[in-house]
């Protein structure tokens, strides 16, 4: 082999993104940045042809079927993007696995506010201690819609986002409003 | 839309090796298995140029999560020098152009086999884990999908009755190696067979740690801050080998994890089995400059 081998653009941005992620869910509450604004990332990251997903932000579509995964009702599907949400109803169709196989459980990506809303408290596995984080525009019980699906290790793994700032909250994690 | 659209430019080889659809899948069963520590997540583990039980696993996490700025240290049994290490080394720096290290300080990626590094990991370095058998429960359970029925329904009751046996047989625990932890207070996992004297090494550590089995396709994580606790009897406390008291008789360090050497008298030496810290102390020894980071064990014991 003759040249370094560089990576594409494309690998680039997924390896950043995936990197973000994995680091961000790995220590719940703290934010990470994306190479790009917004879900097209996660979605070059980690989307293909093995994946349902559905979404309920109707410009997200394109891309999605871009990466070949199928389009799929929201209790099927394994990642679920709700853009930004009005109703926290919709955490009450989410796939959570089952305790055989919680990998089954949805990736959940959901548009929200970091620095001003509700306070929340978070502990649990990748905290140290507890940690605080204030985030907004998550509609009414949101926190509470999450809590009562919650069957650890059965759960939904949600994503934050903020243009290209990215929290990741694993099931294994406890949020208390403040 | 234009069949250019559809399809990407020609490229001699998907860098890094592991092609597009290899590394989102590896990618989605990474970030589930950060979110359930310690529960074993299948993945389709794919071919790599290696034979299966050599490391594959631990590599396909390595060629995913490398880039052209990932300084990458390999070891196997503490060794950076040691046959599958380099091998591993050098593939991932030829199919992904990475810089390569053995200073455990400088690395950004560890990947390891059956050891962990003497000096504390930070929180941006990430640990992966070759590992041969990810089930602690095949010991009592054979049937794998009678033992997936058992973490589901955390019923670890044969687990606890093992080494209740081993105890009153032996009078003390016989797992050696890979011994049987509770992480996150939930899930038993094996922590690949690293001696007992590094366990808690994982114990709310810094670090990210990526377990990863290529052959039995399994792959699960404990992220930092995590508590892993050994399966012990209350009254019968963990013990770590009996190292705190040896000198490596090559670097005269003391009080880390020894590699004992058979003398023809039949006595024994030893030599510190973290090779990068015992080339370190031969370096500070000789009276050279050398970044020591801090030891997880001070003094031959582990701080709570």
């Amino acid at each position: 082999m003759s040249a370094m081998p560089q990576p594409n653009m494309s690998e680039a941005r997924a390896n950043a993104t995936f990197d973000a992620l994995l680091w961000t869910l790995s220590r719940p509450g703290l934010p990470r940045s994306l190479p790009e604004p917004g879900e097209a990332p996660i979605i070059e990251a980690l989307l293909d042809r093995e994946c349902r997903v559905h979404a309920a932000e109707p410009t997200l579509i394109p891309a999605i079927m871009r990466t070949g995964a199928e389009i799929a009702e929201i209790d099927r599907a394994d990642h679920v993007f709700l853009g930004a949400m009005t109703a926290a109803a919709d955490l009450a169709h989410l796939a959570l696995g089952s305790d055989l196989y919680p990998d089954d459980g949805a990736t959940v990506v959901v548009r929200a506010r970091f620095g001003d809303g509700q306070r929340l408290r978070l502990t649990g596995p990748g905290v140290d201690g507890m940690l605080t984080l204030d985030v907004g525009g998550l509609p009414e019980g949101f926190w509470q819609a999450r809590a009562e699906r919650m069957r650890y290790p059965m759960g939904f793994d949600l994503f934050l986002i903020e243009a290209d700032r990215v929290v990741g909250i694993p099931r294994s994690t406890q949020v208390e409003v403040l | 839309m234009t069949l250019k659209t559809l399809t990407k430019p020609w490229e001699a080889m998907s860098y890094g090796f592991l092609d597009g659809s290899a590394k989102r899948e590896m990618r989605r069963k990474m970030l589930k298995s950060v979110a359930v520590p310690g529960c074993q997540m299948p993945y389709a583990s794919r071919e790599v140029p290696m034979a299966r039980g050599w490391g594959t696993g631990g590599l396909q996490v390595s060629l995913t999560l490398v880039n052209p700025e990932t300084r990458v240290k390999v070891i196997d049994q503490g060794a950076d020098d040691s046959v599958n290490a380099a091998s591993i080394r050098r593939f991932i720096a030829r199919v992904a152009g990475t810089p390569t290290t053995m200073d455990t300080l400088k690395a950004d990626l560890i990947q390891s086999r059956h050891r962990i590094p003497e000096e504390v990991l930070s929180e941006d370095q990430i640990l992966v884990l070759q590992v041969p058998n990810p089930e602690p429960l095949r010991p009592v359970q054979p049937n794998m999908s009678i033992a997936r029925q058992m973490h589901a329904d955390a019923d670890y009751g044969r687990m606890w009755l093992q080494l209740y046996e081993q105890i009153v047989r032996s009078g003390r625990v016989m797992q050696g190696a890979s011994y049987p932890s509770l992480v996150n207070g939930r899930h038993v996992m094996t922590p690949s067979p690293i001696p007992r004297w590094d366990v808690p090494k994982l114990h709310m550590a810094k670090h990210l740690t990526i377990l990863s089995a290529g052959r039995e396709k399994r792959i699960y994580a404990v992220p930092p801050f995590t508590r892993v606790e050994p399966l012990v009897f209350s009254d019968v406390p963990y013990k770590v080998e009996d190292h705190a008291k040896l000198t490596c008789h090559r670097s005269g360090a003391t009080g880390f994890f020894m590699n004992e050497i058979p003398q023809d008298d039949g006595s024994s030496t030893h030599e510190v089995s973290d090779s990068e810290w015992g080339v370190k102390a031969i370096r500070v020894r000789d009276g050279e400059k050398v970044a020591l980071g801090e030891t997880w064990y001070k003094d031959g014991e582990m701080p709570q």
